[in-house]
């Protein structure tokens, strides 16, 4: 019958069952005893101490007066994997658990199960012209490894000779960092053409301790991200209105709540009334301490018939690395609530739902991430004294000594819910204002003449 | 964009010699087919409902419609061929390991050349130097280089006398001056040639 049927499929399912922590799976209760047998058995294995009898068998007998004997003969049942009606009505019967997903689905892991099982590494595939490539390439590896060697013995013996005799302090330190370039410039030769590197990297498992993948996420990011950004704060006037020069070095992925943000874009008012998330992605080696400013440039002062600026948001001192990327605004401000410690808070101004009034052009809402000097913390109570209205970003960035790595940028107009934000914000005052474009009044009407023709 | 990838591609369900079969059969015996039997697909190109053509046991489709539609509609160009992830992992090492060793050999030839260049040089600066005795003599006793390789030294005639024949470039160029080896230019600077160069 076929519960006598034994295929690779069925067994690399068993053992994709064994391999998962009982935990996790939450099924029925027969279904658990399955688990748990697995994992203790497997547990015995790593332990190799002569237990005299495993607890399972007691357990076994007692979920074997539940389970008939005809349904024992199926075998192992995966709701992951199960793929043939008839197994799948087993399922359900012997279980009493629904099968995960699609058919289709199912089948699909079920098949790339079984190809794992019996899948050569890639860098093993017995390609004649692929494996002498990955000889050569190794080759190559040892030789810039061997050059890494020899240019640092040559940085050390540099560094303990006499500046008179190398030239100059000045002339020593400028071919010190020249031969320092060159050691980084051997590091990201030496792995830049291991196919294991690059398919790792495209499968996001890069370690970005590593150099070789801080450098590929920066090419990367330079490709295209960036480009799109620079585009963005040329177009949105980012540089003359926000700060004079702006060479971002870091990768800034903006969203707020789900929605992640691109530069530029629109965002509907209730989605930015929460505060956003931020995740910066830094390609040099290192912790850092930053600094998180948002501020609006398109504030309409209709007194003076001109915009000016206002502050929506300034937090201090939030470290990361390359490995530390999220900035989880919103969790730090509840860490914020709950600390005692006032010094150790970060927020100093706390976010500020964005407003347009109706009528009125869109703002540009720019995020800055200033980086502080030599990861110096600053005085955040200090800077709760900070003034929202007409906040001059360049001259804080001045004060503080700060570095823009990161900017991105998100625009806000008026739309439906706009009302209520404003109204839960306290400036409901603003709410049934509505902007008009001055009417220009036209030339008086003169009559065309030849003259004029 | 190669758009032939969007474009649907009609294949003739069996062997594409089966077209000339139907029109030969239809020619001969047009009749073979009992008029009673329905067909549905020579009315027109589809005039299946979709959910008629989805269930099995429909109408076989007429190979001739398939494979007239495969003639008439089928793209110029085929599909682009793309590797699969490993394959195209696979390339890409091949691929770089065949341009570092280029790279290799190219900075090896270069390095020949200027090996070879160099020692030429330091012959010919050895012959400068040689007196009529086989002996070196200093620089200052020896006769000139470089862009005057026949003045004479202090120690006259002795010194040097075969690098002296031997930078002589009489029949080197044939009978053209070697000025014309610079491309000829329209306009070319008004000192074109550098005849005080040196290499030190």
């Amino acid at each position: 019958m076929a519960s006598v049927k034994p295929s690779g499929r069925h067994f690399s399912a068993c053992f994709k069952c064994i391999r998962t922590p009982a935990s996790v799976n939450v099924n029925g209760t027969s279904r658990r005893f399955l688990q748990v047998s697995a994992s203790a058995r497997e547990e015995l294995q790593t332990q190799s101490t002569p237990s005299p009898t495993p607890p399972p068998p007691t357990m076994k007998s007692a979920a074997k007066k539940e389970v008939p004997e005809y349904m024992q003969k199926w075998g192992e049942l995966d709701a992951q994997t199960v793929d043939e009606k008839r197994e799948e009505r087993r399922l359900v019967r012997r279980e009493g658990v629904q099968p995960v997903g699609s058919r289709r689905r199912r089948t699909i892991l079920n098949r790339m199960a079984a190809n794992r099982a019996d899948e050569i590494a890639f860098e093993q595939l017995p390609f004649q012209a692929f494996q002498e490539a990955r000889k050569f390439l190794l080759q190559d590896r040892q030789e810039k490894l061997k050059a890494i060697e020899v240019q640092t013995a040559r940085i050390n013996n540099l560094m303990e000779q006499d500046p008179a005799v190398s030239g100059g302090s000045s002339a020593k330190e400028a071919r010190l960092r020249s031969m320092r370039n060159h050691v980084q410039e051997l590091i990201i030769l030496a792995d830049i053409n291991d196919p294991v590197v690059k398919k790792k990297f495209e499968d996001g498992e890069g370690d970005m301790n590593k150099p070789i993948y801080r450098y590929l996420a920066d090419q990367k990011w330079r490709k295209y991200k960036r480009l799109i950004l620079e585009q963005r704060i040329s177009q949105l006037n980012l540089v003359p209105d926000f700060l004079p020069a702006l060479n971002p070095v870091a990768d800034v992925d903006l969203g707020f709540g789900r929605k992640d943000v691109a530069p530029g874009e629109f965002v509907d008012s209730a989605l930015s009334e929460q505060m956003p998330r931020l995740k910066v992605q830094t390609f040099e080696p290192g912790e850092k301490l930053v600094s998180v400013v948002v501020v609006d440039a398109d504030v309409p002062v209709l007194s003076k018939d001109s915009f000016t600026t206002h502050c929506h948001f300034i937090a201090s001192n939030i470290p990361i690395s390359p490995t530390q990327t999220s900035i989880p605004l919103i969790r730090i401000g509840q860490q914020d609530n709950k600390t005692e410690d006032v010094s150790a808070r970060k927020i100093a101004l706390p976010w500020q739902a964005p407003y347009s009034i109706r009528g009125a052009p869109y703002h540009r809402l720019a995020v800055f991430v200033l980086e502080q000097k030599d990861a110096k913390a600053l005085d955040v109570e200090a800077l709760k004294n900070t003034k929202r209205a007409g906040y001059n970003v360049r001259a804080f960035v001045e004060k503080h000594k700060l570095n823009a790595i990161g900017v991105s940028v998100f625009r806000t107009k008026w739309d439906d819910s706009m009302a209520g934000v404003m109204e839960r914000a306290g400036l409901k005052d603003l709410v049934n204002v509505e902007l008009k474009r001055k009417r220009i009044e036209p030339l008086p009407y003169k009559r065309r003449t030849e003259r004029m023709r | 964009m190669n758009l032939s990838t969007f474009r649907p591609v009609f294949r003739p369900i069996g062997n594409i010699s089966r077209l000339g079969q139907a029109t030969v059969l239809s020619q001969n015996a047009p009749f073979t087919r009992s008029p009673t039997t329905p067909i549905t697909s020579t009315s027109s190109f589809s005039s299946t409902a979709n959910l008629q053509k989805r269930k099995r046991g429909g109408p076989a489709p007429d190979p001739r419609i398939t494979s007239i539609r495969y003639f008439l509609y089928h793209p110029l160009t085929p599909r682009p061929l793309h590797f699969s992830r490993l394959r195209y992992l696979r390339h890409w090492t091949i691929h770089r390991a065949w341009m570092l060793f280029l790279r290799k050999r190219r900075r090896a030839e270069e390095l020949d050349l200027e090996r070879q260049y160099n020692s030429m040089r330091d012959a010919c600066e050895h012959l400068r130097l040689l007196d009529g005795n086989g002996m070196r003599v200093s620089d200052a006793e020896a006769g000139g280089q470089g862009p005057d390789p026949g003045s004479l030294g202090v120690k006259g005639k002795d010194v040097g006398r075969i690098y002296r024949s031997a930078m002589l470039k009489r029949g080197v160029y044939g009978s053209v001056p070697i000025e014309y080896a610079r491309a000829q230019t329209d306009f070319p600077s008004r000192d074109g040639w550098n005849h005080a160069w040196t290499r030190d």
